[in-house]
């Protein structure tokens, strides 16, 4: 369950010989919550991607200082320049 | 599995435990089947140094059902949250640890634990610690709060055990940790709401 809400490293260490009743044990559990790279990786899926990187594309060409078609040309010749040609 | 439990259910399963918690708070050397107090902190291997630094009071009120700090040092400067900090001593001995430049918040379900946890504070010269009340279930913290969340004896109490492990990670820093001791079935569950019900308001 621990692993199921999304913990990683999850470990039962040891009993601590505390019972509270017949049917229970006292356990020492550690766990971790995952690094920022790894709950990205967990919880974006990869429709999500593709339309966080349209946004990004569409934010990056956007009209602004430079216009839309400049933007295009500069990336082309920024692309040809390191040898993205083939 | 929260959502199996009606409103009522759960009020009973609250009214349960603090009936139980309320007795605890006067008298924990009666209420538990395990050695409690410093015979408990003891047999669970807390460090002497930090024990010896305890009042008589303080770590009279301890029953805890494992040792979390055997899990993992405690660093200074860290941010702690005991869930279910009941008097407090857990929260205290983290306290120690992490020093004055870290800070500790324990929070529990019943008044009447948080009285005698600020009472048990009062018998130290601790300045980092908190005591505040709050569910498990819906933990009063913004989101990455604390490096490290700690819990002696209480996810076996809480009714929707999953989304309860989930504010857990939500309270904590990415790569933080989680440090529990607690009871464990080792027999499947009951097959009936009711007995669920039954064998936490009883």
């Amino acid at each position: 369950m621990i692993r199921k809400a999304g913990f990683t490293d999850v470990e039962m260490v040891s009993e601590t010989g505390f019972n509270s009743s017949p049917v229970t044990k006292g356990v020492l559990i550690r766990a971790k919550t995952p690094t920022t790279v790894d709950s990205v990786r967990r919880d974006v899926s990869s429709s999500d991607l593709i339309g966080m990187y349209d946004e990004f594309f569409n934010a990056a060409y956007s009209e602004g200082a430079i216009d839309r078609k400049t933007k295009h040309l500069i990336a082309l010749a920024a692309s040809l320049a390191a040898g993205c040609d083939s | 599995m929260g959502n199996i439990f009606t409103s009522e259910d759960r009020k009973r399963i609250k009214e349960g435990i603090a009936g139980k918690y309320v007795k605890v708070a006067i008298s924990p050397e009666e209420s538990f089947k395990y050695p409690t107090g410093r015979a408990g902190l003891e047999a669970q291997n807390y460090d002497p140094e930090i024990l010896n630094a305890l009042s008589e009071e303080v770590s009279a009120s301890y029953c805890g059902v494992g040792n979390p700090f055997s899990l993992g040092p405690l660093r200074t400067g860290e941010t702690v949250l005991d869930i279910g900090c009941g008097a407090g001593v857990d929260s205290i001995i983290a306290a120690t640890m992490v020093g004055p430049d870290g800070r500790v918040v324990g929070m529990d379900l019943i008044p009447e634990m948080l009285e005698r946890a600020r009472d048990n504070l009062r018998k130290t010269s601790l300045e980092n610690v908190t005591f505040q009340e709050g569910s498990a279930e819906d933990l009063p913290f913004p989101e990455a709060s604390f490096d490290v969340v700690i819990s002696n004896g209480v996810f076996n109490l809480v009714p929707d055990k999953e989304e309860a492990l989930k504010d857990v990670i939500r309270v904590l820093k990415p790569g933080g940790r989680f440090m529990l001791a607690d009871q464990v079935l080792t027999t499947s569950q009951p097959a009936d709401t009711k007995s669920m019900v039954e064998s936490w308001a009883g």
